[in-house]
């Protein structure tokens, strides 16, 4: 009796782990859950945001894939995010190679590693306005100092309106970009490296290994599983790109279409007034979840056969 | 255990209670403080009248309101290109919290539809008794498409040109309104006094934006179809001319050294002018000083004007543009929704047609244009110091009166911006006008499928 009474004493006490966990999945289902569903649903219907909701079926899912809008704003994300993942991971590739080397024995990582990572602390909004002030075409600091350069050679600097032509202001963007994130890439490589045992790198020393063979042969490879999270974490955050581009220019800018992004263009039909159109909104969030579900997934496989 | 239990359940508590924390109170941005009635910054009193807005004018109207009837008021003033999103969430979902809502010109149409205002025509409101104590334009903006009324504006926003008196007497031999509102009767005498103004070593505007709000003759979109009339055309043949012929100071509207070009001298350059060469100063040198003519904005760049003209001030006037047009105000209505709808419809009333309110916000505000004729009336022989003693009240009332209302769509600020692209895309050479003409076409054909029918020329 005393046991059959001690279990049930068990089993309730189990159960109260149910309670402890229900914030959270109660948070999760209405604000996680919930907007995915609810969007799908949105995708399927043409609605204005209020008034009445009529049913589209597969219409905005034809009408994305027939935009030729639509497909620029994705070439534009792209073109932002390719130039964009070479700087920043190139860099900080770079940089992990430089401190990650037991000959150099580079000193005082930790405050390299605070400084690099500084720019990500500092809020888009800041770094928009602040690299708008820069950039200026007539009156920018940063044409000003190139011209002090050329000054010094005795050539002559025609100024580069950055930001207001087509051909400068998607790689202009693409760079601050990679400046803002170069460091929480680092960190994240550097994080690798420290994991990989010293065993490896002394074998290696003690083997005659040069120093590239070292980061060929042992680095590398087990760099893999960092540098899959990396890239795939950036791809996902590079094709949901829309403060910085969306901050740093206007609508009638000259060279708006080149730097407008997939969300930068869902934005325009989710938000803004006189364009309200949450199905197609919703229609293009779908496409873009599958285009960015697809390229992981290539991710995942390029860098896991790899691995095998 | 029992201690272990009572602790843990009261972390879950707690927890709950913050996360329910989070979901309420972060747009609450502004409450009227006070011991007028107001109610207290973050709590929403039960019996306050609740107001969502987009500027800080209601919240200085409802303070007064509170004082001079001893209601409570609670305001949230809400920034406007959240404002819809925000209202459509809570009304939307038939919130019953909000009393007074706004708008501005171009969203009104999608609220009428949404049926978020009340209709005001009916009983106990009987807004068309009030129809010819409010400026005709402005009253019509309030209307539904079904000419109901829907929401009032206590202020006008006709648009003028805001010029240099000094300027146009040593450049034109007059400074009088008229005369000058003659230099700008249309594009091409636009131009003209553009290219007289840069011959006598100024320059016309600040930025090539300056005429946006006296462009296009009818609406970009009448019975579903696209219109883009000559008028548009013929504005944007003038953006790029004096863009491209050097006629402005190249100063972006809103930028610092457009407002610096209200006070004084501003450093201007030209599309191949290279700021940063060792010649710069001596090819410039008759340049540097030049100083902007004219600004094109609502009655609302009175007060725009006055706070940034530094020494120039008493130098100004205004005259009217190549067309009429205005830009902007905020319309009052009352939530369909609402529980306290006569005491919104008394504020209301209380801010847009009471005189001796008029008479007080003319004076708060230091100049806006308000929308009932008896005051502008009243005010019409005022004389403002900063505009060389102008009466504005009666130019801005002879301005409003020339209004077409019947150009203002929903369409308005997306297509205006497509085609705004467009012309940025010409001047600076990004593509020809055919090629920028034809991907405005396909931007509207895009954003309005089925919605708006576009006959390519």
């Amino acid at each position: 009796m005393a046991n059959v009474s001690e279990k049930k004493k068990k089993r309730n006490y189990n159960n109260m782990a149910y309670l402890f966990v229900l914030p959270f999945v109660v948070v999760f289902l209405i604000f996680s859950v919930y907007p995915v569903l609810r969007t799908l649903f949105l995708s399927f219907h043409n609605y204005r945001g209020f008034g009445e909701m009529t049913p589209a079926g597969i219409d905005n899912y034809k009408r994305v894939l027939t935009d030729k809008f639509f497909w620029r704003t994705l070439g534009n994300t792209i073109r932002i995010w390719g130039v964009n993942i070479v700087l920043q991971l190139g860099l900080a590739f770079l940089l992990t190679i430089v401190f990650s080397d037991i000959k150099y024995k580079v000193r005082g990582l930790a405050i390299y590693r605070a400084v690099y990572y500084l720019p990500n602390l500092i809020a888009c909004t800041s770094v928009a306005f602040l690299f708008k002030t820069l950039l200026d075409w007539r009156f920018g600091t940063f044409n000003q100092i190139i011209s002090t350069i050329y000054k010094f050679f005795g050539a002559t600097y025609n100024p580069v309106n950055w930001l207001g032509q087509a051909s400068t202001a998607g790689n202009t963007i693409a760079v601050i970009s990679a400046w803002m994130w170069f460091g929480n890439s680092f960190i994240m490589l550097m994080a690798g490296v420290q994991g990989i045992s010293k065993d490896y790198f002394e074998a290696a020393a003690i083997d005659g290994a040069g120093r590239w063979t070292v980061f060929g042969k042992i680095t590398l490879p087990l760099l893999k599983p960092i540098l899959l999270y990396v890239a795939v974490t950036s791809l996902i955050g590079g094709l949901q790109m829309f403060d910085l581009p969306f901050l740093m220019l206007g609508k009638t800018d000259a060279a708006y279409s080149s730097i407008q992004t997939v969300v930068m263009y869902m934005y325009k039909f989710g938000f803004e007034t006189g364009t309200t159109q949450l199905g197609y909104a919703s229609a293009i969030a779908y496409v873009l979840f599958f285009i960015i579900l697809v390229v992981s997934l290539i991710q995942f496989k390029f860098f896991g056969s790899k691995e095998d | 255990m029992k201690l272990k239990k009572l602790v843990s359940l009261l972390l879950v508590a707690a927890m709950t209670v913050s996360l329910a924390a989070c979901g309420s109170g972060n747009d609450k941005k502004t409450s009227s403080g006070d011991e007028n009635g107001t109610t207290e910054e973050g709590s929403v009193d039960k019996d306050a009248l609740v107001i969502w807005t987009i500027t800080n004018d209601q919240k200085t109207q409802a303070e007064k309101w509170a004082e001079e009837t001893g209601n409570k008021v609670d305001v949230t003033v809400i920034e406007s290109g959240d404002y819809p999103t925000k209202l459509q969430a809570a009304l939307g979902g038939g919130s019953k919290d909000v009393d007074v809502i706004v708008g501005e010109p171009q969203m009104l149409e999608d609220f009428f539809d949404a049926g978020f205002f009340e209709d005001l025509d009916q009983a106990p409101y009987n807004a068309q008794d009030y129809a010819g104590q409010i400026v005709d334009y402005v009253w019509e903006v309030g209307q539904d498409s079904d000419g109901v009324q829907r929401a009032i504006s206590y202020q006008i926003t006709p648009a003028g040109i805001y010029y240099r008196r000094d300027i146009a007497q040593n450049v034109f031999g007059t400074d009088d309104p008229v005369e000058i509102g003659k230099l700008f009767a249309d594009y091409d005498t636009v131009l003209q006094t553009a290219q007289t103004l840069k011959e006598a070593g100024y320059r016309c505007f600040a930025s090539d934006g300056e005429i946006t709000y006296f462009s296009g003759q009818s609406a970009w979109v009448i019975d579903g179809v696209l219109n883009v009339d000559q008028a548009r055309y013929d504005y944007m043949d003038l953006c790029v001319e004096l863009y491209q012929q050097d006629l402005t100071a190249y100063a972006s509207q809103w930028s610092t050294p457009w407002y610096q070009a209200m006070s004084g001298p501003v450093p201007v350059l030209t599309a191949e002018d290279n700021a940063w060469s060792e010649d710069f100063a001596e090819e410039t040198a008759d340049r540097d000083t030049t100083e902007v003519f004219a600004f094109g904005l609502p009655s609302w760049g009175v007060l725009t004007l006055r706070d940034n003209v530094g020494d120039t001030s008493g130098k100004w006037g205004v005259c009217s543009g190549p067309a009429y047009g205005f830009g902007g105000g905020t319309y009052l209505g009352i939530s369909t929704f609402s529980e306290k709808k006569d005491l919104a419809w008394d504020f209301i009333k209380w801010c847009t047609l009471n005189e001796e309110t008029a008479d007080w916000w003319i004076e708060d505000s230091e100049g806006d244009t308000v929308s009932l004729v008896s005051a502008l009336e009243k005010h019409a022989d005022d004389e403002n110091a900063v505009y060389g003693g102008q009466k504005l009240y009666q130019f801005w009332q002879e301005q409003a009166a020339g209004i077409d209302y019947s150009k203002v769509t929903r369409y308005d600020k997306q297509i205006g911006d497509a085609w705004g692209t467009a012309i940025s895309k010409i001047k600076t050479g990004e593509m020809t006008k055919d090629e920028a003409i034809a991907e405005f076409y396909d931007t509207v054909e895009a954003t309005f499928p089925g919605e708006v029918t576009v006959n390519r020329d």
